[in-house]
C-alpha cells in the first residue's frame, strides 16, 4: 500500500497542507449538500415517499420535522462528510495517519450501511405488516392480529442482524436463533399444509385429464351423486339432499366410479 | 324558514331509516357522529367507510329507482329496516356527490326478488354480476354490429347439465375458463353466434355452450310475446337451482329469472 502521508508530505510545505486541508473541507461541504440534495431527488423519483406514506417509521421521521428520504439523504451526506473531514485531517497531518486510514475509513461504508439496513429493515417491516393486516382483513378473528406482527418483527429481527454483522458484533448465537426460527417455520407450516398440498397436487391431474367433469354421476367412497364442481382441492358431489366436499386426494385414494345407466 | 327549507323538512320528517348511497367518508362520519333516532344504512358497491350497516350493490343499476329497490329489498332481508318503515334516501342521479332527497316507504315497492337474485342464488353474486356484465356488453354492441341473443344459464351446473343435452361439440371441454376472466368476454362473444344455452357453475366455470335446455315447460309463467329462449330460461330455473339470465335477440333486453319467474329487466343501451 502507498503511504499517502509521505506522498502528502512529499508534495507540500506544512502551510501549504494546512490551506489544502481548508480547502478541502470547503469543498467536501459543498459536494456532500449536492450530495445529498441529489439522494434526495432520486428517492423522491424512484416513489420512495409515496411508498412509505403512513408507515410508523415515516410518522416518526416526520414528528422529529423531517421524513423518511430527508433521514437517508441526510445519513448518506454526513458520511460524506466525515470523508472528507478524515481526509482534511490526513493532509493537515493532525493526526497519526496510518491509524486513520487502516481503522476510521474501513469503518464508514460499515457503519453507514448498517444505519441503511436498520432502516430499510422498519420500512419494509411496517409495510410487510400493513400488507399482510390488508390481506387477512376479511377474516375478523381476533388471533389473526398475530400473522402481520410476527411477519413485521421477523423483518426487524433480519434487519438488525444485518446491522448488527456489519458494525461487527459477534451475531453467531442470533443467526442460530434466526435459523431455528427458520426452521420451526418451515416444519409447521409442512405440517399444517401437508392436506392441501396432498389435495392441490391430485387436483392438478383431475383438472388437467378430467376424468370426471361437472354433470356426471359419480361414486367417491360410498358417496354417490352428481359433480356440481372440480376445484384445485375438493370435488363437489350433490345427492339429493346432501353435497359432498370430497379433498382431491380421497378421489385418489379410493378411486372414482363412474355411474353411466 | 323559506318553502325550500319546508319542502326539505316534511321530507325527512319522522323517518326510521337514512339510506346514504355510496357517501364520502366525511358525509358518513357526519351521520355516524350526530345523535339520530333512526338508523343510518350505506348502500354501494363496497363498504369504503366500514359501516356496520351496509347493503351491498353488486351492479350499477344505472337508473335511481333501481338501486333504491334493491337497496330496500337488501335491508329488508339483513332485517336492518322493518316492512312500513319510512325512509329517507341521499343519493346522487347526476354525477359528483348527493343531490337528491328521497322519501320511500319500505311497502312502496312489491318484492321483486332482485336482491335475492344476487345474493340468495347457488352462484356466488360475484359470479352472477359478472354474467349480468357479458350479457349487457353483448347487447351493447352485438356480434359484428348484429344484435345478437343469448341465454346463461348460471349455478347448480350438474343437474342443468343432467337436464340438457349438446347440440355440437363443447367449445369449453377441458378448458378452465371462469367469466370474469378478461378473455371470455371475446369467446363469449365470438361462441354466441351458436344456438343453445350457456351453461355456467356456481363458481363461475363455463361448463359449457351449445346446450339444449330440456326442462319441463309445465306451469313456467313469464310474460306473453317473450320468446322461446325465455322460455327456456324460466322452466330451467324451475326445475333446478339455477338462475338464468337471458339477452333477447328482438328488443336487446337483459332479462333473469330465478325459480321460473323473472325477476330483473334492465336495458343494455342505459349503460
Amino acid at each position: 500500500m502507498v503511504d499517502w502521508s509521505e506522498v502528502v508530505r512529499g508534495l507540500f510545505t506544512r502551510e501549504a497542507a494546512f490551506v489544502v486541508s481548508v480547502a478541502i473541507l470547503f469543498v467536501g461541504l459543498v459536494l456532500s449538500y449536492l450530495l445529498w440534495r441529489w439522494v434526495r431527488s432520486l428517492l423522491e423519483n424512484a416513489g420512495i415517499d409515496e411508498a412509505v406514506e403512513g408507515t410508523p417509521f415515516e410518522r416518526t421521521a416526520r414528528g422529529f420535522g423531517t421524513s423518511t428520504i430527508g433521514l437517508l439523504a441526510f445519513i448518506s451526506a454526513v458520511a460524506f462528510y466525515i470523508g472528507t473531514v478524515v481526509v482534511a485531517l490526513n493532509v493537515a497531518q493532525l493526526l497519526n495517519p496510518n491509524v486513520f486510514w487502516s481503522h476510521f475509513t474501513g469503518y464508514l461504508p460499515r457503519l453507514f450501511i448498517a444505519a441503511v439496513a436498520i432502516i430499510v429493515g422498519m420500512l419494509v417491516g411496517d409495510k410487510a405488516k400493513l400488507y399482510v393486516s390488508e390481506r387477512l382483513r376479511s377474516i375478523k378473528v381476533p388471533e389473526v392480529e398475530l400473522i402481520p406482527e410476527i411477519v413485521r418483527y421477523s423483518i426487524f429481527y433480519t434487519a438488525a442482524l444485518i446491522a448488527l454483522a456489519q458494525i461487527g458484533v459477534a451475531t453467531a448465537a442470533l443467526l442460530v436463533l434466526l435459523a431455528a426460527y427458520a426452521f420451526g417455520l418451515v416444519l409447521l407450516s409442512g405440517l399444517a399444509f401437508k392436506d392441501l398440498l396432498a389435495a392441490s397436487a391430485a387436483g392438478v391431474y383431475l383438472l388437467l385429464t378430467e376424468p370426471y367433469t361437472i354433470g356426471d354421476e359419480v361414486r367417491i367412497d360410498d358417496k354417490r351423486g352428481i359433480v356440481q364442481e372440480i376445484d384445485m382441492f375438493v370435488t363437489h358431489i350433490e345427492a339429493d339432499g346432501e353435497e359432498y366436499i370430497v379433498p382431491n386426494q380421497e378421489v385418489f385414494r379410493t378411486g372414482v366410479v363412474r355411474v353411466r345407466d | 324558514m323559506t318553502p325550500l327549507d319546508e319542502v326539505l323538512s316534511d321530507i325527512v320528517a319522522a323517518v326510521d331509516a337514512a339510506f346514504l348511497f355510496s357517501p364520502s367518508a366525511s358525509l358518513y362520519e357526519d351521520f355516524a357522529a350526530a345523535e339520530t333516532d333512526y338508523d343510518v344504512v350505506v348502500v354501494g358497491p363496497e363498504n369504503a367507510v366500514d359501516a356496520p350497516n351496509f347493503v351491498e350493490l353488486p351492479l350499477d343499476f344505472g337508473d335511481v329507482t333501481a338501486q333504491v329497490r334493491f337497496g330496500l329489498e337488501g335491508a329488508i332481508d339483513q332485517e336492518l329496516v322493518a316492512e312500513g318503515d319510512t325512509i329517507a334516501c341521499v343519493t346522487s342521479v347526476f354525477e359528483d356527490g348527493p343531490d337528491t332527497v328521497m322519501r320511500v316507504q319500505a311497502t312502496e315497492f312489491s318484492h321483486s326478488g332482485v336482491y335475492d337474485l344476487f345474493v340468495n342464488s347457488r352462484a356466488e353474486p360475484a359470479v352472477i354480476r359478472n354474467v349480468f356484465e357479458v350479457a349487457i356488453e353483448l347487447g351493447k354492441k352485438g356480434q359484428k354490429g348484429k344484435p345478437v341473443g343469448a341465454l346463461f344459464v348460471v349455478g347448480d351446473a350438474g343437474k342443468v347439465m343432467n337436464k340438457s343435452r349438446p347440440l355440437s361439440y363443447n367449445p369449453f371441454e377441458k378448458s378452465h375458463v371462469h367469466v370474469g376472466d378478461p378473455i371470455v368476454n371475446v369467446m363469449l362473444k365470438e361462441f354466441s353466434r351458436l344456438d343453445g344455452a350457456f351453461v355456467i357453475s356456481d363458481s363461475g366455470k363455463i361448463v359449457s355452450a351449445y346446450r339444449y335446455l330440456e326442462p319441463s315447460a309445465a306451469g313456467v309463467d313469464i310474460p306473453k310475446g317473450l320468446g322461446a329462449r325465455h322460455m327456456a330460461a324460466g322452466a330451467i330455473t324451475r326445475d333446478t337451482n339455477a338462475v338464468a339470465i337471458v339477452l333477447s335477440e328482438s328488443d336487446g333486453m337483459v332479462r333473469a329469472f330465478k325459480a321460473g319467474e323473472l325477476v330483473l329487466e334492465l336495458d343494455p343501451e342505459e349503460y
